[in-house]
């Protein structure tokens, strides 16, 4: 028989029981709806976790420091970085050493006009911060030589010394503020920090000292990576060892980092890197130890979401066998005719599972369709019932938690495994149509 | 299939075919030991009482079921071992059926019906449903190509199950009391009609039934009582109507006369009617 030939008279049967083929097809298709929206509630889940988890801090990196501040045996060194940065799934090294002094200004301007006072001023290496996940938003990292990289938000820490105090400075959390909490349209600043010359006043015990800067770029804003990206200042490490030969006058000593920041290929290899890190001997820190039993625990709620989801897929399972039982035993006679007029047995056999994967098939179709609606009414309930925010529920974004994602490859394991189901309930009931012999044919009615 | 001396040889081979049933704890032997020949382009009646074992030698000689001892042939193909696959292979290319409840499709029109046949032999719709309505028209149901059997009546629907079982032009068409169901005007018609597709094609009947005014119809009558042959004669008057016989008239044995005139046949089929 053809292919084309099985496949109309397949459909042609279930057309045949319409009312039975519809309600059986139901059953299919709500046991895939409820499979599709639980898994789908589980991703949500896990996704609006995840970008909880990425609010608090970039995912794959690890801080590493040494215990008893860095005076016990092991230390934060040179060596140490090599050995880190020749581990399996490091993508990036750099140390981070902050500079502690009793105070840091930034002066800017004709007649030092603008100053910045309080700002935090780390080293690291310059060249590694964009493998670190630092985002350089405008201008180029710093190359050495006086070269800083600046905060996002470097500009509005100037005051204006011309102006009286309390007017002196631009706050840039006046204009509104958005779902996420960041500001919107932004004031201008009084300077421009890479188009103005910068002085750098350093005040220790030995006295203060000046150093011109230049800014050749802007990092985003990372509370996760310091403050130094909100509104201090990155120099190359060499600028600050050289910065503190300096200041530190007389009292000359080489002072270990005081971190050293790790970044990881992706995020399922923190543990293991972690790990290996700790076995040396160095403490770590990482979002591992808290995104670990969060996975742990969304997992067990998807399994849990997904296991209710397939007991009802299991008894529309149940559902397609009754009915292609019953189908059988009402059409016992036929097939016999069909048999005795030379209809092959395995072409009996594939017209009865094509008739049940084909119930499968329809109700997986039809209940990722439904699914899909269910999807984005629940997202839009949550986020709010409005047109505009329909491409939110939809596709998600930026700052917009998801109660219910279905991604691609569920739709497609979803009408895969109906049809798996479909074919599965079949398998037993063809069995019995191909035992039907062609003698059923004769007997009479 | 076809041997070059098809006239001469039998087409159709029993041999010492013996079939039990198990019944309970006993066993019910529904045919003691049955050989027969019949010829190409015979048209052979087995003829016979209910429970004479008729149904169960046709069940036999249509390879429906296996017997317990013997051997069945068909064109020279030992049918009795083939196994499922090739024996639903020999039916789309060499066996036709008519059943006594016409056993048409419910859900398929006349068209389709008859084209189911080289349906299975994966013939395209098209060429099938042509070859389909040709035949129907044949048989005079021109009118009701695109109809379903329930719009039909008994006569159109046995027609239209005629039209079915020549279709693939099969060398041999077993028709189980074709007009079992249907009034004796109607059963005149249709057994002109099988008669006349097995006379063109030069085809083989195997025609089961209890009915003498039928096998009148047969160029050889098979008399079957209790599982035995008790009869195996040319009928004379059948010959004498058609004017030709398929077969030597030599190597026929005479028949008693009395059975063509339908006399001691109809007394042992009167009851089943």
């Amino acid at each position: 028989m053809q292919k084309k030939d099985l496949l109309r008279i397949c459909l042609q049967n279930l057309m045949r029981r319409r009312s039975r083929t519809f309600l059986t097809v139901l059953g299919v298709l709500i046991g895939c709806c409820s499979i599709v929206i639980m898994v789908s509630l589980g991703i949500g889940m896990k996704e609006s976790q995840d970008k909880l988890l990425a609010e608090m801090g970039d995912l794959t990196i690890i801080t590493v420091s040494a215990p008893q501040r860095g005076k016990g045996k092991v230390k934060l060194d040179e060596p140490l970085v090599k050995r880190l940065r020749n581990l399996e799934g490091v993508v990036g090294v750099s140390p981070k050493q902050s500079l502690e002094v009793d105070s840091i200004r930034i002066l800017a301007g004709a007649s030092k006009r603008y100053i910045a006072e309080w700002s935090s001023v780390v080293g690291m290496d310059t060249g590694e911060i964009g493998r670190l996940g630092y985002q350089i938003v405008a201008g180029a990292p710093a190359k050495g030589d006086g070269q800083v990289v600046a905060g996002e938000f470097l500009a509005y820490s100037f005051k204006d010394t011309l102006r009286p105090e309390g007017r002196n400075m631009i706050d840039r959390w006046t204009g509104e503020i958005d779902s996420s909490g960041r500001p919107v349209d932004l004031p201008p600043p009084y300077l421009d920090p890479m188009k103005s010359p910068l002085v750098l006043e350093v005040t220790t015990q030995a006295g203060t000292f000046s150093f011109p800067i230049t800014v050749s770029g802007v990092v985003k804003e990372d509370y996760s990576k310091g403050y130094e990206t909100s509104e201090g200042l990155i120099m190359s490490l060499s600028d600050l060892r050289k910065l503190l030969d300096k200041v530190q006058g007389a009292a000359k000593k080489k002072l270990p980092y005081d971190s050293v920041l790790v970044k990881v290929a992706s995020i399922d290899r923190v543990a293991d890197v972690e790990q290996q890190i700790k076995t040396m001997g160095y403490a770590t820190e990482s979002m591992e130890s808290i995104r670990k039993p969060m996975e742990k625990e969304a997992r067990q709620k998807q399994m849990m979401l997904g296991g209710l989801g397939a007991i009802s897929l299991f008894v529309a399972a149940l559902g397609i066998t009754n009915t292609m039982i019953m189908s059988i035993s009402e059409r016992t006679r036929e097939i016999g005719i069909m048999k005795a007029l030379g209809c092959y047995v395995t072409d009996v056999r594939v017209m009865f599972l094509a008739e049940a994967g084909a119930i499968g098939l329809i109700g997986g179709v039809i209940g990722c369709v439904v699914s899909s609606v269910a999807s984005v009414v629940i997202n839009l309930v949550s986020i709010g019932l409005s047109p505009e925010n329909l491409p939110a529920a939809l596709l998600g974004g930026e700052g917009v938690n998801r109660v219910s994602v279905i991604p691609p490859w569920l739709l497609l394991f979803a009408i895969l495994f109906s049809v798996l189901i479909g074919l599965g309930s079949g398998y037993y009931p063809a069995n019995k149509a191909v035992g039907i012999p062609a003698l059923e044919a004769i007997k009479s009615e | 299939m076809n041997p070059p001396n098809a006239r001469s040889r039998p087409i159709i081979e029993v041999n010492n075919v013996r079939k039990e049933y198990p019944v309970g704890d006993e066993t019910v032997v529904a045919l003691k030991g049955i050989s027969l020949e019949v010829m190409r382009g015979e048209i052979c009646c087995i003829f016979g009482t209910s429970g004479s074992g008729k149904s169960t030698l046709l069940n036999q000689l249509a390879g429906m079921e296996k017997p317990t001892r013997g051997e069945v042939r068909i064109g020279g193909v030992p049918i009795s071992r083939l196994n499922e696959r090739q024996l639903a292979g020999f039916r789309q290319r060499h066996l036709g059926f008519v059943f006594q409840s016409y056993n048409l499709l419910p859900n398929l029109t006349a068209t389709e019906n008859v084209a189911m046949p080289l349906l299975f032999r994966g013939v395209p719709k098209a060429q099938r449903e042509a070859a389909a309505r040709k035949l129907l028209c044949r048989v005079g149901l021109s009118h009701r190509l695109d109809h379903f059997p329930r719009q039909m009546s008994g006569g159109q629907q046995q027609r239209a199950g005629i039209a079915r079982a020549f279709i693939a032009r099969p060398d041999v068409v077993f028709a189980d009391e074709p007009t079992g169901n249907l009034d004796s005007k109607t059963t005149l018609e249709i057994m002109d009609m099988i008669c006349s597709f097995a006379r063109d094609f030069h085809q083989t009947i195997i025609l089961v039934t209890h009915d003498p005014e039928m096998a009148a119809y047969a160029h050889r009558i098979v008399t079957l009582i209790d599982g035995e042959i008790v009869r195996n004669q040319v009928n004379h008057k059948e010959n004498a109507r058609h004017g030709t016989s398929p077969f030597p008239q030599s190597s026929v044995p005479s028949a008693p006369p009395g059975l063509a005139d339908g006399g001691p046949a109809r007394r042992a089929g009167g009851g089943e009617r």
